[in-house]
């Protein structure tokens, strides 16, 4: 029975058993528009029971698919081994790269520093130093391969949580800034530029030309064509 | 007027190495008097303890910024006229106007070559 068809019928019991001066009615009229409003009532429980059985069933259903999409992301292998993962390749690749611009540092500094009295000791410790400075280079083959495991497993939690907010139609919440967030603003912490430097120095240079204090608006201005 | 080249030179970075390359840069300048601090906390500390003939400061660095660091010297009677150059990977416009209205004598971006340096350096000290 539909919900509206439920309350017309428990109002009019309700209207029918205000309008009847149940004092004055006799016991059995009192019972028949008891049963009346009985029969009305049943009919509206019932059709609540319908309704909230149809919401739980609808949350179950949403709570099963959304532990089978959780489960799809595979959320215990992102955690316990991509992402250690990803993190100890980045550790390495850290790791090569210091020891590399360490060795290859090292070298330079020796050179510099290397007295040139005799030119065939001088030339063989360039050469020897120059050997150690392209095995040093061969960093960028390990850190390359590295960095390409980080990104795939990147792509990899990328792709999963796209599929999970797809299919629980998930929206962006807006969220507060955090402190972290707050300090990078204020102090306009934006980190290095992709593909090379966002101003170009000469165009730096145009700005620092001058004596004056603030910056040359027509070398701003400049910067922003 | 001649620089002074045994000046005390103060090379700000969180990372040894960029300080190493700094450092060597400016010794094959003639600069031999350099010094280091890894974040502009250390590096105003020492400011107050000894006097800079140059400051070569990074942007990116905590607890300290760069760009705290210039604004604290540049408001303290004491420091404001130390030459401040600002070397960074920071190279948004903004970051470089904020770097010049806070007072910062020339600006270097990440990465740079040895010419840039003596040619900024030149340019806040004068010829050497």
């Amino acid at each position: 029975m539909a919900t509206i068809e439920v309350a017309k019928k428990v109002k009019g019991a309700i209207e029918t058993l205000r309008e009847s001066n149940v004092r004055d009615r006799p016991l059995v009229e009192v019972l028949e528009l008891s049963h009346q409003l009985a029969d009305a009532m049943k009919f509206f429980f019932g059709s609540l029971d319908q309704t909230i059985q149809g919401e739980f069933r609808y949350i179950a259903d949403f709570i099963s698919k959304a532990r089978d999409e959780i489960a799809e992301l595979c959320p215990n292998e992102i955690r316990q081994e991509r992402i250690p993962g990803a993190s100890l390749e980045l550790d390495a690749v850290v790791r090569d790269t210091e020891q590399a611009t360490e060795t290859i540092m090292t070298e330079a500094e020796t050179l510099m520093g290397l007295e040139c009295d005799d030119p065939v000791a001088y030339k063989a410790a360039v050469d020897d130093a120059m050997m150690r400075m392209i095995e040093a280079c061969s960093f960028q083959d390990l850190t390359g391969q590295r960095v390409n495991k980080v990104v795939t497993t990147l792509r990899h939690i990328e792709e999963r949580v796209s599929q999970f907010s797809a299919a629980l139609g998930v929206t962006d919440a807006k969220r507060e800034e955090t402190e972290a967030e707050k300090r990078q603003r204020e102090q306009l912490l934006n980190g290095p530029a992709m593909d090379g430097p966002e101003t170009k120095q000469d165009d730096i240079d145009a700005m620092f030309a001058g004596d004056s204090a603030d910056a040359d608006q027509d070398a701003i201005d400049a910067l922003f064509d | 007027m001649a620089v002074d080249m045994s000046m005390p030179v103060l090379v700000v970075d969180d990372y040894k190495t960029m300080v190493r390359i700094i450092t060597n840069l400016l010794k094959q300048l003639g600069f031999q008097n350099i010094e280091a601090a890894s974040d502009g906390k250390e590096a105003f500390a020492k400011m107050q303890e000894q006097k800079y003939g140059l400051v070569i400061s990074d942007w990116n660095m905590e607890p300290m910024t760069g760009y705290e660091l210039l604004r604290e010297v540049r408001s303290a009677d004491t420091l404001k006229t130390t030459p401040f150059i600002m070397v960074t990977a920071e190279s948004k416009t903004e970051n470089v106007i904020a770097a010049k209205k806070a007072g910062v004598n020339n600006y270097i971006v990440k990465p740079f070559n040895a010419a840039t340096l003596k040619g900024k350096i030149a340019a806040v000290l004068g010829d050497f």
